[in-house]
């Protein structure tokens, strides 16, 4: 697992919003705004953060932007920090036919229904959010049967879980974050599924498969804009390609990308703020 | 019935990329706050600010439900952003990196106005122009 320095910063007087627009010139991950001190996140690597940022804070120290400062600094290894709200983690109904459950919760199905066992650790793709919601009601009516699906940023792999229950014969999840890799793995063994989807580790660009006959997409609009020709690439000329973790906002640009490289919008399904579409060639 | 607020949280991270590691995870996970909702609706409102630092204040509730608002990026980054620079001098009495305009000034001020604890325009205007004058960005008329 990676590791992470915070740095942990107060400074007398202290001014957040002066000190921190500062700080970010020495690219952490991000900070953490406390009452009396910023602390600072930094991935672990060769160089060792703390030195920079004390250099930089006796500079502004010299400016005057403070009287005097401290730093406290410590290395912690990433793990599961969603484990407490997993706790709390119940079944969702995400329609009258799928039930997405923890494995750690019963629930006993009725006749129609399909349960698809998700623990959702760090990764995207709970059942709780709308867009996954909208795609699952989708993938009901869009799985082609006997098809064969591709899930791009396929998160705890739900979608792709979904699209063999309903259906397709095999399926591809892929994700660039090792969390997703060892979470959708899980799941897909959980399901009893390994023969029927495989889970990768990796960007679109290294997907070799161009066949196939749906792609589900639930991402963000900033990223599917710039994958557009890469899934293009990759579904057959009758095949279905459904985008999500959109925004209502996001429905235009999103529209006028995909046509201008040929695709046709088929359906559009809304939930609040959210929505999820599909496109066809 | 209202509900009963637990905690709020503080971060500052860049638009459109939130994660579930450091700083979110650990800050949200220790509140029981579900770490991938959070990120999912945070990438989306923020994702046409894309290159920006957004402040963001989350507000926890006793049930583990949240709600947040994101607020103006540091008058440092976006003088960065508009003096078309990376970094800010780390000499700025001696070395001047860049040069903003009064009316680039004048913008990021309104901007920032109700971030900023600054009575009127011109006030907050002088807040954002101490700013980069420590980061060796000139103002010019």
């Amino acid at each position: 697992m990676k590791k992470y320095t915070k740095i942990s910063i107060t400074t007398n007087p202290f001014d957040p919003e002066t000190l921190s627009g500062f700080l970010w010139e020495l690219s952490p991950e991000g900070i953490e705004e406390n009452d009396y001190s910023l602390t600072l996140y930094f991935k672990e690597n060769s160089i060792d953060p703390l030195p920079q940022v004390i250099s930089l804070l006796k500079q502004k120290q010299e400016e005057g932007l403070f009287l005097d400062f401290r730093t406290e600094s410590d290395t912690f290894e990433d793990k599961n920090w969603n484990e407490e709200w997993e706790k709390s983690v119940g079944v969702i109904k995400v329609s009258d036919k799928i039930v997405i459950c923890p494995s750690f919760k019963h629930y006993s199905p009725s006749h129609e229904e399909i349960i698809i066992t998700i623990d959702p650790k760090m990764s995207f793709g709970t059942g709780e959010h709308q867009t996954t919601r909208l795609v699952i009601r989708l993938l009901e009516k869009h799985t082609p049967k006997n098809g064969f699906v591709l899930d791009a940023g396929t998160g705890t792999g739900v979608l792709a879980i979904a699209s063999i229950l309903l259906g397709a014969t095999s399926a591809i999840g892929f994700d660039n974050d090792e969390w997703c890799l060892l979470n959708a793995q899980e799941n897909v063994e959980t399901n009893k599924l390994t023969e029927k989807i495989e889970i990768r580790l990796c960007e679109i660009s290294s997907i070799p498969e161009d066949n196939f006959d749906l792609i589900l997409a639930n991402i963000q609009k900033n990223i599917l804009l710039p994958i557009a020709h890469e899934l293009k690439k990759r579904l057959r000329p009758s095949g279905k390609l459904i985008l999500s973790g959109l925004l209502t906002t996001d429905f235009d640009a999103i529209i006028e990308k995909y046509s201008s490289i040929g695709f046709h919008l088929i359906e559009r399904m809304d939930m609040d703020e959210w929505i999820a579409l599909v496109l066809k060639l | 019935m209202a509900k009963k607020i637990s905690g709020y949280i503080k971060l500052q991270i860049p638009a459109g990329k939130a994660n579930p590691s450091p700083p979110v995870g650990p800050a949200l996970g220790q509140k029981g706050v579900n770490i991938m909702e959070f990120c999912k609706q945070f990438n989306g409102r923020t994702a046409d600010k894309e290159g920006l630092i957004i402040p963001v204040v989350i507000t926890v509730y006793t049930d583990k439900s949240f709600t947040f608002i994101t607020k103006t990026p540091p008058a440092a980054v976006l003088l960065k952003r508009a003096a078309n620079v990376q970094r800010g001098s780390a000499e700025p009495n001696k070395t001047k990196v860049a040069k903003v305009t009064k009316a680039q000034v004048e913008e990021i001020a309104k901007l920032k106005m109700p971030d900023l604890n600054a009575n009127d325009i011109q006030h907050a205007m002088s807040m954002v122009a101490g700013t980069a004058r420590s980061m060796g960005i000139t103002v010019e008329d």
